[in-house]
């Protein structure tokens, strides 16, 4: 029998059961969930915040947001690790020297004026940053023809163009670098599509460190190129049963085997604290060079930000900047796979439930048991059950709003970039692009769309092949 | 076999040293360069010869072989190009178009590790630097000159653009350029290539354009080449023929040239920031000519920067399966210029061999020849085997994958830097990545 308990503001909670193989975070979750069955009425009610494993200063992140200055991070930042109530900490006592360990050294790195310099001059001279703002002219008036040569002027931030083919590449570089000034000399990590994967296979062989990248094994039979790509830079590729979770999973318990050598590097938004911070820091290059780019291009800010939403380290890279301005709209696009009704989506933030997955309190896809979901998308890297829990903040207080494309509806705004713009749009940032479709008509004319083009569909050009011939259309 | 306009022969042209260019211009724009100033002709430098001249030749080389029917397009071309050079206008929406869509510009990246590995026992060696033209729209350098001919076509109110392509990436980097301008494009594939190339041609359909298959021949590069003169020659009112390196009738080769002098052009600022200098030698791979004219043609009056262009050998230079052209080619004329190429006893184009399609051509650019024969280009070869291990090394040392036509260019530094003084400042133009070599790649290296 297994036993999980969880310190709930000054009480303890407990939650048995008689698998002995469930994993820690499932484990977490059991307790989580009974709390929210509604049956125990003696217990916590469902929006109780839950305290962390370690000190927290639970406050709202947007309060302090606004109270700073918008370029500098500051040490309260770096150390609340809650998103309101979601985030934290939730991992096993014997993880929380390291986590606390990178945290530090990440506080220690962000604060540096050499890191920064070296970490600028590798975003510019390998990375290949500043990436565009690339007005679509075409894709603008594809949509100003049906309405009187009226609409809005649709910007793309061309996070396709990075080394890499991604944005990945912005984090996985900058926790390169940590870990080698760590001193680690091997890094781990998982990935779902691969684009993260390749970005820490080529930050690493630049480093010189040796680099290990789990990846489903389903998705290496359908990404097979970026197995190769990544096995060419010098990593070594493991297959794992199951899907990005599990992958993500298994870099984890690997990681805790070697914590004094080695260095689990995320590739998303997700996971206990300092995690989503580190990411969407790194992200966070984004729009602070949308927010130059726009003031250039056109002396203003943008009015609308859209970008997909797999884990939301993309999307939390461009919104970061523009937390507190309050007249910028902020959209996220999840994968609604066949349909939300079909049950085979990925829309955690549409239709997901709160609880904690991977070490952080977020929405997550979950049965009635708690059991995580098996999630669907036709783009790999938004096939993810759970979401920044920095996103699911967003979405519960309001500040950002989140919509759903269907895998068709995806491939068909990947279609339409190519033949107007010439641009292979991945079939993530697919997602964003497709809303367009409905959102266009409610905008004003001359308002200003930015979309990250987060990352460059030549890798998906196969897929695309094989699901148009698959369905007769080649 | 020899398509209708092609010739064996290598009759010689008088060379007419004191003939003057159709006209001057400055430009400030770096992506758009006039045509050379005329410079003194005593002090016997390089530029004392126009490249090319009026008649669109450099030395004996270049020129305009080409039916009739095309003088007046060639002749059009050459005058929009020059008007269009000095036009603010049109170098301004140039540069905006090179900035927000490819991406321009382009890094100048110290490889550090493969500096490190190239340092010998008393850790002396040259210092690497790498022109990031992988990170270029469609990922390589090829878009640079697609995108000014779609806007030059688009300019002189061509709706409709063909190209020819052997492994699709020229064919790519075409249809690409006019989805972003809404130019109708037909691109003319061998056969045979089409079935090796199948993602290729696939990429360019959803992109929009209409992909023509050519069976004549042996349904490869050349043949398509010799298809879409055909068609330019029936269509040349209404068409625009984007060529894709600098090979061709003139004005194409200088053209070309120009549309990517803006990655020597970036080189040369990049070098002066960098380490308050340029750089000492420049390696670029050979296959048409064109990123290594793009990154040579800046410094080629700067007699203390070394030139060195790679070709492919393929199975080794006498294995007779190679595309070695400047190595083991003869004088003649194909598709349009005076150049050296690959051709038997009969005048016949010897069929060329190289593990990556783009260096895959019997020809090469005529000014290339030229910088050859005058002494002030070297030029190298490299084999098959000799481009994978490059391709090997580069990607694990730096975490960047090259093309496979890079990686001849990368591995001719094995040759040279064991010669190279300690510092000496060594520039490699990364000309494309390698996502598109990988399947072949992996096959080979086993890896």
């Amino acid at each position: 029998m297994m036993t999980c308990k969880l310190q709930l503001g000054g009480a303890f909670a407990f939650a048995r059961s008689n698998n002995h193989s469930v994993s820690i975070e499932s484990s977490s979750l059991m307790v989580a969930t009974d709390h929210q069955n509604k049956t125990n009425n003696n217990l916590l009610p469902r929006e109780l915040a839950m305290a962390t494993t370690c000190v927290p200063t639970i406050k709202p992140l947007l309060e302090k947001e606004l109270r700073t200055h918008p370029q500098e991070t500051n040490n309260d930042i770096i150390n609340s690790g809650k998103f309101g109530r979601f985030g934290g900490k939730f991992v096993p006592e014997t993880l929380i020297v390291c986590m606390s360990q990178l945290e530090a050294e990440f506080n220690k790195a962000i604060h540096d004026e050499t890191f920064k310099a070296e970490l600028a001059e590798a975003l510019r001279d390998f990375a290949g940053r500043e990436t565009p703002l690339y007005y679509a002219r075409r894709l603008s008036e594809h949509y100003k023809i049906n309405n009187n040569g009226k609409g809005p002027d649709i910007y793309l931030k061309r996070e396709d163009l990075n080394h890499g083919g991604s944005h990945k590449i912005n984090n996985a570089l900058g926790q390169a670098m940590i870990a080698k000034r760590m001193g680690r000399n091997t890094v781990v990590t998982a990935t779902a599509s691969g684009q993260h994967g390749i970005a820490t296979a080529a930050a690493c062989a630049k480093l010189g460190l040796d680099c290990t990248v789990f990846m489903a094994a389903k998705e290496m039979e359908k990404e097979c190129s970026n197995v190769k790509l990544m096995k060419l830079l010098g990593a070594k590729v493991e297959g794992v049963n199951g899907s990005y979770k599990d992958a993500a999973s298994e870099a984890f318990r690997s990681w805790v085997g070697e914590m004094e050598k080695s260095y689990h590097l995320t590739g998303s938004a997700v996971g206990p604290h300092p995690c989503p911070t580190m990411v969407r820091e790194f992200q966070s290059v984004i729009g602070r060079e949308t927010r130059k780019q726009a003031l250039e291009k056109w002396g203003g800010k943008p009015d609308v930000l859209i970008a997909c939403v797999g884990t939301g380290s993309n999307a939390l890279g461009l919104f970061h900047e523009y937390l507190h301005d309050m007249d910028v709209r902020l959209i996220g696009v999840e994968a609604a796979g066949c349909g939300l009704d079909s049950g085979k989506h990925s829309s955690t933030l549409a239709a997901g439930d709160v609880g904690v997955y991977h070490g952080a309190l977020t929405y997550l896809l979950q049965d009635q048991d708690g059991q995580i979901l098996p999630p669907h998308s036709i783009a790999s890297g938004m096939e993810y059950p759970g979401v920044s829990p920095e996103l699911s903040y967003l979405k519960e207080s309001g500040r950002a709003e989140f919509s759903v494309a269907t895998d068709q509806e995806a491939l068909d705004a990947y279609e339409r970039l190519c033949k107007l713009e010439g641009i292979f749009p991945s079939l993530e940032a697919a997602h964003a692009l497709a809303i367009l479709d409905n959102l266009v008509p409610t905008l004003s004319d001359g308002s200003k769309v930015i979309v990250n083009c987060s990352g460059c569909g030549d890798k998906d050009a196969a897929l695309v092949f094989d699901h148009k011939l698959f369905h007769g259309k080649v | 076999m020899a398509s209708s306009i092609t010739s064996s022969s290598s009759r010689l042209f008088p060379i007419t040293r004191d003939s003057q260019p159709t006209s001057h211009s400055t430009s400030k724009d770096p992506s758009v360069l006039p045509l050379e100033e005329q410079t003194n002709l005593s002090n016997g430098s390089v530029s004392s010869f126009q490249r090319p001249d009026s008649f669109g030749r450099f030395g004996k080389f270049g020129g305009k072989y080409v039916p009739e029917t095309l003088i007046h397009a060639l002749t059009e071309l050459e005058a929009a190009f020059h008007t269009l050079s000095a036009d603010e206008e049109f170098q301004k929406d140039l540069a905006g178009i090179l900035r927000d869509y490819v991406g321009r510009e382009t890094p100048l990246y110290f490889a550090e590790r493969l500096t490190e590995h190239y340092k010998r026992e008393n850790g002396e060696g040259p210092h690497i630097y790498l022109k990031r033209e992988d990170l270029n729209h469609t990922g390589a350098h090829k878009i640079n000159n697609a995108v000014a001919q779609a806007l030059l076509a688009k300019c002189l109110g061509k709706k409709r653009i063909i190209a020819e392509t052997g492994a699709g990436q020229h064919g790519v980097a075409t249809a690409t350029v006019c989805a972003r301008f809404g130019l109708e494009c037909i691109v003319y594939m061998g056969a045979q290539d089409m079935e090796r190339q199948a993602l290729n041609v696939f990429r360019m359909r959803l992109l929009g354009a209409e992909v023509r298959p050519v069976h004549s021949g042996t349904a490869t590069l050349k043949d398509a080449t010799s298809e879409a003169i055909r068609d330019w020659v029936t269509n040349v009112e209404t068409t625009h023929y984007i060529l894709g390196s600098v090979a061709g009738p003139h004005p194409y080769p200088m053209m070309v040239r120009q549309f990517h002098a803006v990655i020597g052009k970036e080189t040369r600022k990049q070098a002066l920031e960098k380490w308050g200098g340029k750089p000492d030698v420049l390696i670029a791979c050979v296959g048409g000519g064109s990123n290594a004219m793009g990154l040579f043609h800046e410094f080629v009056d700067d007699k203390d920067v070394r030139l060195i262009g790679v070709e492919a050998a393929g199975f080794g230079l006498d294995s007779g399966k190679h595309a070695a052209t400047l190595t083991k080619g003869e004088v003649g004329v194909l598709h349009g210029a005076m150049s050296y190429l690959l051709q038997d006893e009969d005048g016949q184009i010897v069929e060329p061999h190289s593990i990556s399609a783009g260096l895959d051509y019997p020809g090469v650019g005529p000014e290339h020849s030229y910088l050859k024969d005058i002494g002030r280009a070297e030029y190298y070869s490299i084999t098959d085997e000799e481009a994978l291990e490059a391709f090997k090394r580069v990607s694990r040392l730096e975490g960047i994958i090259p093309a496979l036509e890079t990686s001849h260019a990368l591995a001719y530094l094995e040759k040279v830097c064991p010669t190279l003084p300690n510092g000496a400042k060594v520039v490699v133009n990364f000309s494309g990545r390698g996502d598109k070599d990988v399947h072949t790649a992996i096959k080979y290296l086993k890896v």
